[in-house]
């Protein structure tokens, strides 16, 4: 379908030319194991009670690091005017930024890969218990952060402040999709499976990733062109 | 049917008039010289054309349909301010990413032609970033004629260009113009600009000043439209 | 800078207002303002949402000055409701903040729209920042069900009344009206903004 190869066209260009340069996704990482390390300070890394929460400090980890990935983003098309040269293609807006919020979905996801086991280790937690369970949570809360991350880098692009205003407009969007995550994430990562109170957490990031995936899909020909 | 029609085009930054009631027309095949002083408003009428921005009224109709419209953009080119290539590839993998982008057949084997035209055989392999200023001008020159497009639309395409690109770009748009496309091109370097254009359109302030073929008065003397139709 | 002083004098009028009925009368639990401010502060937000449509659909900037100014109304309205809450909240409980979800819910649903004023803040170009502004305020008002819904799952239960009686009521009225005259001042100094900035650029 000629949609989806466009969508694929744009993520493998964006992928390439990130694994080339390697510039976001290694200060991504970096400062996830910072913050990892930071968090240890703050609460006691062997204590209980920080193993119980621990699943929710794992996100804030991955919505702040991940933000380092979103921001080149749209930016990465403003050296040379590459962004006129997309929005000339014969592409929708749409596939132009689905390809960019799957190629930042996955990266962002690796950078999330890379953590867990770290953390694990860092916070002695039985990760691996609910893995399955614990990977779905990370894809639809992962997915959530990369589409509206994506719009606002769309957004931002061209503004003052990129880099300020991202996080800016990200996070407040974000609240419920991260609130839900970290409740599933701390209670899988505990070893605890899914139950009843749960599942409607689940449902509500669903929720949240087909509305914004909508929403976004529909208006970023209108951020683009105006 | 007109290649490019621009009919009673107004652009407004807030309430102020960028462009006001621009009535343009190229005829397919022909060559559009779009001229004026900095901040005259050529760059923004190029700009809606190519359908980077909307209007605020009027149309805008390249073979009678809408400059967004997926057909119009496969049969458009543009060269901006910008060379519109990716640093981080070689000039092979940015031509064949645009030639997938356009939907060409056979995107790398078109890509390898491109470089060939335009000299850039030899560095197909090699990163962009690398390019010298000339070598990056012709690697845009070739991202835009890739997907043979009727309408090329060049924003002031022979600003900064060494004389090896200027070479290139008025033999290609020579042999566009002999094939029967259409060009717009907005421009300063009166002289090559005059060399191809067939027609003339002088903008002054947002308006049109002045539109109609060109006459040997104007390639004599390529200061006579501005000393003539300019206030 | 003026204009934002005197925003904040506004807010602080509000809660001043709410907060003095409230704390020195025997009325204190009742909280007679507290539900009516964010009332006035979800109308402000509905109607931002509606002008902010109107605008993608006509793109006349004047919804565009509709939607910043009830905006901005609504947020003041908002602020004004959160700190009469945590007030109303310190006498029930003797903390200023109990996770009470529909306290914690406005503040998140004001965290939304202060990010739509900062955006508006960082674009300069007038029909760009209207566009870029409206498109936001969609994104943002999906958003508060989905908040609302997330808090109250999280913490729920109200620890301080949140029903609608007659003398509340009332006060919505009242605090509408002041709402709305505030939100026509804003928007026509909305207006002249950019009749000077059109100014600005014929001058150059």
């Amino acid at each position: 379908m000629r949609f989806a190869r466009q969508v694929w066209v744009v993520a493998f260009k964006d992928l390439r030319a990130e694994l080339r340069t390697k510039e976001a996704i290694n200060s991504s990482l970096a400062f996830a194991l910072v913050i990892l390390l930071m968090f240890s300070y703050a609460f006691d890394p062997l204590a209980d009670t920080t193993r119980e929460m621990s699943g929710g400090l794992l996100w804030i980890v991955f919505a702040f690091a991940g933000t380092l990935v979103l921001n080149r983003s749209f930016a990465r098309e403003l050296p040379n005017d590459c962004l006129d040269g997309l929005i000339a293609a014969p592409v929708s807006g749409a596939a132009l930024f689905l390809g960019k919020a799957l190629a930042n979905f996955l990266l962002v996801l690796a950078v999330q890969m890379v953590s867990l086991p770290v953390f694990g280790i860092f916070y002695n937690v039985p990760w691996t218990r609910q893995l399955p369970e614990l990977l779905l949570v990370m894809v639809l809360g992962t997915w959530g952060l990369t589409i509206v991350g994506t719009v606002s880098s769309a957004l931002t692009v061209n503004i003052r402040l990129r880099e300020l205003m991202l996080p800016m407009l990200t996070y407040p969007i974000m609240f419920p999709a991260l609130l839900g995550a970290m409740q599933l994430t701390a209670h899988l990562v505990g070893g605890n499976p899914i139950d009843e109170d749960h599942y409607g957490w689940l449902k509500m990031m669903i929720g949240f990733d087909v509305i914004y995936t909508g929403v976004s899909m529909v208006l970023v020909e209108t951020i683009l062109v105006g | 049917m007109s290649a490019v029609a621009v009919d009673g085009v107004w652009k407004f930054y807030g309430d102020y008039p960028a462009l006001r009631d621009i009535r343009l027309e190229a005829a397919p095949g022909t060559c559009l010289a779009l001229i004026g002083r900095n901040g005259a408003g050529k760059t923004t009428l190029l700009r809606i054309i190519a359908g980077f921005s909307r209007p605020g009224r009027g149309q805008i109709r390249i073979f009678g349909n809408q400059p967004r419209e997926t057909e119009t953009r496969r049969q458009t080119g543009f060269i901006g301010h910008g060379i519109s290539v990716y640093d981080e590839l070689s000039a092979l993998e940015n031509l064949t990413l645009y030639g997938k982008l356009y939907g060409l057949p056979d995107p790398r084997r078109t890509a390898g032609e491109w470089l060939e035209r335009t000299g850039l055989a030899r560095v197909a392999n090699g990163l962009v970033r690398e390019f010298s200023r000339g070598m990056r001008q012709r690697l845009a020159v070739a991202r835009a004629f890739l997907h043979d497009p009727k309408v090329l639309l060049l924003d002031e395409p022979f600003t900064a260009l060494d004389d090896k690109a200027i070479a290139v770009l008025q033999g290609l748009l020579r042999d566009a113009l002999a094939q029967g496309r259409t060009i717009v091109m907005s421009t300063h370097q009166l002289r090559e600009a005059l060399e191809l254009a067939s027609h003339v359109a002088l903008l002054t302030r947002g308006q049109v000043a002045f539109h109609g073929a060109r006459t040997p008065e104007m390639v004599d003397d390529p200061g006579y439209v501005y000393a003539r139709y300019a206030d | 800078m003026r204009g934002a002083v005197l925003n904040l004098m506004g807010v602080a009028a509000i809660g001043l207002l709410g907060l003095n009925h409230d704390s020195f009368t025997s009325a204190r639990e009742e909280g007679f303002f507290y539900i009516p401010l964010a009332g006035v502060a979800a109308i402000a937000i509905l109607a931002s949402l509606v002008c902010s449509i109107a605008y993608l659909r006509t793109r006349n900037l004047r919804f565009d000055s509709a939607a910043v100014a009830a905006t901005e109304a609504g947020l003041a309205f908002l602020a004004a409701a959160i700190v009469n809450g945590c007030c109303l909240t310190a006498y029930a409980s003797g903390r200023f903040w109990s996770w009470d979800s529909a306290l914690t819910s406005a503040l998140v649903c004001w965290l939304l729209y202060a990010a739509y004023l900062m955006l508006r803040q960082s674009v300069d170009e007038i029909t760009q920042r209207a566009t870029y502004a409206a498109v936001w305020s969609i994104f943002a008002f999906l958003d508060i069900p989905l908040a609302v819904g997330a808090m109250s799952w999280w913490k729920p239960g109200v620890h301080i009344p949140t029903s609608w009686t007659l003398p509340r009521v009332v006060n919505l009225g009242a605090l509408l009206l002041v709402a709305i005259v505030f939100a026509v001042v804003r928007m026509r100094q909305e207006e002249l903004r950019r009749d000077i900035d059109s100014l600005r650029r014929s001058a150059q």
